[in-house]
């Protein structure tokens, strides 16, 4: 569905993306992970031929992203960060226009988003909130099923019971063959739905994972309470586990990799409580530089 | 595709409808002011004209003002007429570029299977509908304050000296695309144009008034301008004007094309 090539993007002698190389495949869910300012939007606008590569190349559906965009941009679907059309213009208003250049026949699929996504398509963008003209903005992207979701950071404003049905409509147009590339500075949002995930940031690619994979590499951070404070040297010794610190019968501590032998070593006691932490984002890359580091 | 490009220039001038009577209603009725006056003023204005300097005739056009259609050429038509509908020209233009990639909306249309060119050519084809529109109800509400007053402004020659402007401000919607080929803002786009219309206006007028810098009027559209409701509307620089507008736009789109819409 997409395949990128050493693509890069500078804007005179600022950093845009370098050499950036990843593919997505079709009825796959690829997330792209990374803080602001990483190049995440920048490699999408690049990819929809909105800015032109300074080097390299980008394919979507076998075609060249330059030479055959409007080719593309017929079976795709996109989602920008901050979804805007003019205040004045009511989402149906916008809707009716795609749908004309689309060539779309009707927009009964559009009507069954909105309803779904609680979203007024009556009313001027200008008098919307940011989550609920993003309500729109997924409607446009989606409503004529398009074989390619391109989604830049697409549940800001979104209310957790919408970020839900979100995820949902993700899960939905994957299971019907659709591709999903989906930019986000969130983990838990990626976590949730992305088979693989591909890391940026300075403009660089580091990283491209199976999901499961990066969780795998990632530390949590553990807080258990045990009726039995013993407990805690044993876990000390277990390996993975790092950054032990008891205070009475609660401790915590921080595990990588496989969580077998820590999960057997709490059976063995009474655990009050447990709560576990994902990574931030932060802590994610901290991970991959540290890597990085040992391997030099 | 023809489908596609009427869906785009539709959109664009449904956008754009409230500038029809924001323009179109003070420019008429200014003009209908005009017009209504002329009987009561006609006596001393022709004697007052007599008065000016013969430069400042030929500067501004101003010949006998003994009719109706000469006082709305001197006061409406050689002046503000054309420098507001070119201002408006750029304006409507830069709307579906500049403005568009402003709030958001050029990157929803061109996620669609829209050519930058297409959406260049609808842009350009709404603003001509726009200015006409606005030059017909200009013109309408001039003709309803020459039969409320009784100035007998003659049918023909208004028709043909409001169409005249058209043109004129198209070539300012053509440069309008071509400096969006360069600036996606709109206030850049907007203030460089509207300094070549003015520019162009003082140049006209500085070829005008020294002879020895009559050269300098080829620089300006305004030369082709001429006096079309007294003279009528000469074809070859009515038709030029309007190429010269479409090879601008075309050359804008070429731009447009290749440059990148950041965000």
């Amino acid at each position: 569905m997409i395949e990128t090539e050493a693509l890069t993007k500078r804007y005179g002698g600022h950093r845009g993306i370098e050499d950036v190389t990843f593919s997505v495949r079709p009825g796959e869910v690829f997330g792209f992970l990374g803080p602001n300012g990483a190049g995440k939007t920048t490699t999408i606008r690049t990819l929809l031929d909105l800015i032109h590569p300074t080097a390299g190349s980008a394919r979507l559906f076998g075609l060249d992203s330059r030479r055959d965009s409007v080719a593309i941009r017929a079976r795709l679907g996109n989602l920008p960060g901050d979804f805007g059309f003019g205040r004045e213009t009511p989402g149906r208003e916008a809707l009716q226009l795609l749908a004309r250049v689309r060539g779309v026949d009707g927009t009964a699929r559009a009507e069954e988003l909105a309803a779904r996504f609680r979203a007024d398509l009556d009313r001027p963008l200008g008098q919307l909130s940011r989550g609920n003209r993003q309500k729109i903005g997924l409607i446009l992207a989606t409503f004529h099923r398009p074989e390619l979701l391109i989604l830049d950071e697409p549940t800001g404003g979104l209310d957790p019971l919408m970020q839900e049905e979100f995820l949902a409509l993700v899960a939905e147009e994957r299971d019907r063959g659709c591709a999903v590339f989906l930019s986000s500075h969130e983990l838990d949002e990626v976590q949730r739905v992305c088979d693989r995930v591909g890391i940026v940031r300075g403009g660089r690619l580091i990283a491209v994972e199976r999901m499961a994979d990066l969780l795998g590499k990632a530390r949590r951070r553990f807080t258990v309470e045990l009726a039995d404070p013993d407990g805690a040297e044993r876990l000390r010794s277990l390996p993975g586990v790092e950054d032990l610190a008891a205070d009475g019968s609660r401790v915590s501590f921080s595990a990588g990799g496989d969580l077998d032998a820590v999960v057997r070593e709490l059976a063995g006691h009474h655990v009050v409580d447990l709560e576990a932490t994902h990574p931030s984002l932060e802590e994610v890359f901290l991970g991959y530089y540290d890597e990085g580091e040992e391997e030099r | 595709m023809s489908r596609q490009l009427g869906a785009l220039a539709a959109a664009h001038l449904h956008d754009r409808r409230r500038s029809v009577w924001a323009w179109g209603i003070p420019l008429g009725l200014m003009s209908a002011f005009i017009v209504a006056i002329f009987p009561s003023v006609e006596t001393s204005i022709s004697k007052a004209v007599q008065g000016y300097p013969q430069g400042l005739k030929e500067a501004f056009g101003i010949g006998e003002l003994s009719n109706v259609e000469q006082y709305l050429h001197a006061e409406m038509l050689s002046l503000i007429v054309p420098l507001a509908l070119g201002y408006l020209a750029v304006r409507a233009v830069a709307s579906g570029l500049t403005g568009a990639a402003e709030t958001g909306r050029l990157d929803v249309v061109l996620s669609a299977p829209v050519s930058r060119t297409r959406l260049v050519a609808a842009g350009f084809l709404a603003t001509a509908a726009e200015l006409a529109l606005v030059l017909l109800v200009t013109g309408i509400l001039t003709a309803l304050g020459s039969l409320l007053s009784g100035a007998g402004l003659a049918a023909g020659p208004a028709v043909e000296g409001f169409a005249n402007v058209w043109p004129l401000a198209l070539l300012f919607a053509g440069l309008g695309i071509v400096a969006a080929g360069f600036s996606l803002r709109t206030s850049v786009v907007t203030g460089s144009v509207a300094g070549v219309l003015v520019a162009m206006y003082v140049l006209d007028l500085v070829g005008r008034l020294d002879p020895d810098l009559s050269g300098v009027r080829y620089l300006s559209v305004f030369k082709y301008y001429g006096n079309a409701i007294e003279e009528g509307i000469d074809p070859l620089a009515f038709a030029g004007v309007t190429t010269a507008a479409c090879l601008l736009a075309a050359l804008g789109a070429w731009l447009f094309e290749r440059r990148d819409l950041a965000a």
